[in-house]
């Protein structure tokens, strides 16, 4: 699952007391994203907010909704951390931003 | 991966979140890295008429733990210096301070990028009269 403007390593550290994983299961070690994603379709940008949530048939529902109440909570808290949100906010297409690249 | 005390710190609670309004004279924004990348960070700082000393600084940012703290830490440290001081600021010296592995050592650069860039934009702003 990808939720836009949070970068999903930072979406891991907050809910730390849950087992997930940002990107695929090929991927998990290194800092690029998916190519898994990326061979979906999924954009560059999408890429880097993905978390790769496991269920196995010993989970509960309780667990289930534990995990979704964290998630949203921090979630929430990166979005006011992020500027990629206030801009979304303002209207502004990240797509048309001239993003200055590392040089 | 093992994050040090003073990013866990930094993450859990960053420093000076938030926006100064950028149309502000006195406010320098500096906007670098990517969403492709998967870091981007906002640095802006407000700089007093008078003494030329930075009086606020705000950021946010996307991207990992490390980026946080590093921009977090970049807001705290250019607090109260003139802008000669904070463009003196290293990348190493906050990869020292957050004890940064080698994977994160781009997080530091780009802090000090986003330093560099709020400076250039507030220069910009002045015009080629001012002294500072």
């Amino acid at each position: 699952m990808s939720f836009a403007y949070v970068e999903g390593e930072s979406l891991l550290m907050g809910i730390n007391d849950v087992a997930v994983s940002s990107g695929s299961a090929c991927t998990s070690a290194s800092l690029e994203p998916s190519y898994v994603l990326k061979a979906l379709g999924v954009g560059e940008d999408l890429a880097h907010t993905s978390i790769r949530f496991g269920i196995g048939r010993f989970n509960t529902e309780e667990e289930v909704d534990y995990v979704a109440g964290r998630v949203i909570e921090v979630v929430r808290r990166l979005r006011e951390l992020s500027p990629l949100y206030e801009m979304a906010k303002e209207g502004i297409d990240l797509k048309s931003v001239h993003w200055a690249t590392e040089a | 991966m093992a994050y040090s005390d003073k990013v866990i710190d930094h993450y859990n609670n960053p420093r000076n979140v938030g926006s100064l309004p950028k149309e502000d004279r006195n406010v320098g924004t500096g906007l670098v890295g990517a969403p492709e990348c998967g870091d981007v960070m906002k640095l802006q700082i407000k700089v007093n008429e008078e003494s030329g000393l930075i009086e606020d600084a705000k950021f946010k940012t996307f991207g990992c733990g490390s980026a946080i703290a590093s921009s977090s830490l970049a807001t705290e440290w250019v607090k109260g210096k003139t802008l000669t001081e904070a463009l003196a600021i290293k990348n190493t010296d906050i990869v020292k301070e957050l004890s940064l592995p080698p994977v994160k050592i781009h997080c530091s650069v780009l802090a000090e990028d986003a330093i560099k860039a709020a400076v250039t934009d507030w220069k910009k702003k002045q015009g080629d009269g001012e002294k500072f």
